[in-house]
């Protein structure tokens, strides 16, 4: 029969397609249900059910995950069918991101807000879109002297910020 | 909670709405991909195009099951009186930013209200999805309300500009209020729970204030109840355009799986 750990190690082998992080350091996997198939459990087989919180509503990298998570888990003989449920509650949040998952996306020059910090977005002044913020330090220099460039970023996920100390963009993961 | 069939046509004309609304506009959207005029706005724009079709694809799965549908047919397989858009969001912008902006400015504090509302809905897959969409808004809202201060405040070139989009614009944005037939009865029965005041109260109050703050100024006129637009099925001639360029790859192989 398998493991909850071990589908978990196996889901963590898996990179969400537009970051370069696992979906399990992403926090995206809210529930991991092992249903014996037959139900008597005599094979050592079941079927795995698999609830999944999307970062953002319609993410176009879904159908991708819920393709890879299949394709992953029924390769490995003891697993039947493999559903995967899209769910809204509870929503997902940057803070269900990993420290692991955190210092990885660093490392690629993306930034995650700090847990239950509430800028940016929210409550921030709204003047003009330059917000300048000490809240989010530069992942390449930890300078603070940092602002707010573009609330949009590459994905629906990220926006663009700018460093004036290093000179550099990077992104940040948006907290709504 | 089953849906009650009485109330099951109703229901679809609302998502239906919100979902054609965002839909068009994230249509119209995507056309500033690669023509915004600063880089940062290019961005902005496909990112919004993005989130609107999003929102919209994920409605019309979510409409898929109650209205025995499926969503590539309820988004490009229609006829254009069986869409249910506000005429707001149909026009060509004709590539003037301002008209585009204050189009999305209009719109996103109207969905913002909307998705407050549905995220009240007695119905919970509605509402857990409506407060992930409203989440999303808020994104919407900050970013048109930065951008009507700036333009507001800033070259007297810019300021005409935004102002005139405003004038062409604003008697248009009171179609979003345009109720869908059996609305009354959603609110009744919790589906779609009023808030605490008018959804145009609370609009006019909070877009008045960014307008106010920003030195520039709209007429509004309340949504003539005996007129029937596009919640009805009523489109301009645009409509006819857009649904047709819109849905030319689709109408080559209903139901092709791409």
């Amino acid at each position: 029969m398998p493991s909850r750990d071990s589908i978990l190690s196996d889901l963590e082998t898996i990179d969400d397609p537009e970051m370069p992080i696992s979906i399990v350091d992403l926090g995206l996997i809210e529930r991991v249900e092992i249903l014996p198939h037959p139900p008597n459990g005599e094979t050592g087989r079941a079927d795995v059910e698999i609830d999944i919180l999307p970062t953002f509503v319609g993410c176009p990298a879904l159908d991708m995950i819920r393709d890879l998570v299949r394709e992953k888990l029924t390769a490995r003989g003891e697993i039947n069918e493999v559903k995967v449920n899209f769910l809204f509650d509870p929503p997902w949040s940057v803070d269900r991101i990993t420290e692991a998952g955190r210092a990885r996306l660093k490392e690629h020059g993306v930034t995650v807000p700090e847990h239950g910090s509430r800028l940016p977005v929210h409550g921030a002044p709204k003047l003009t879109t330059q917000l300048r913020t000490s809240a989010v330090p530069c992942p390449f220099c930890e300078s603070r002297s940092t602002y707010l460039d573009s609330p949009f970023g590459p994905t629906r996920c990220r926006m663009i910020y700018y460093c004036e100390a290093c000179r550099n963009s990077f992104e940040h993961m948006k907290r709504l | 909670m089953p849906i009650a069939e009485h109330l099951k046509p109703s229901l679809i004309e609302l998502l239906l709405a919100a979902a054609d609304d965002k839909l068009m506009l994230g249509h119209r959207n995507s056309d500033w991909t690669g023509l915004g005029p600063i880089l940062e706005e290019d961005i902005a724009f496909s990112s919004l195009a993005q989130d609107e079709i999003a929102h919209a694809q994920t409605l019309y799965e979510f409409l898929g099951p109650i209205a025995e549908k499926d969503e590539n047919e309820l988004a490009f397989g229609r006829t254009a009186e069986e869409y249910r858009c506000a005429t707001i969001v149909e026009p060509h912008d004709e590539f003037d930013w301002a008209a585009a902006i204050t189009r999305q400015f209009f719109c996103d504090h109207f969905d913002r209200l909307r998705f407050r509302r549905l995220a009240q809905s007695n119905l919970k897959p509605l509402a857990d999805l409506a407060k992930r969409i409203g989440a999303e808004e808020q994104v919407h809202v900050d970013h048109a309300d930065s951008w009507m201060r700036r333009l507001g405040r800033g070259t007297t070139e810019a300021k005409q500009r935004v102002q005139k989009a405003l004038d062409q614009l604003a008697p248009l944005a009171v179609t979003l209020f345009e109720p869908v037939d059996g609305e009354p009865a959603l609110e009744k029965d919790g589906l779609y729970p009023a808030l605490e005041q008018p959804m145009i109260e609370l609009w006019r109050h909070e877009v008045d204030g960014v307008l106010k703050d920003a030195d520039l100024s709209a007429a509004f006129t309340d949504f003539d109840p005996s007129r029937k637009g596009g919640r009805r099925g009523i489109h301009g001639a645009a409509f006819g355009e857009l649904l047709e360029e819109m849905s030319e790859v689709y109408r080559i192989e209903p139901g092709a799986k791409w």
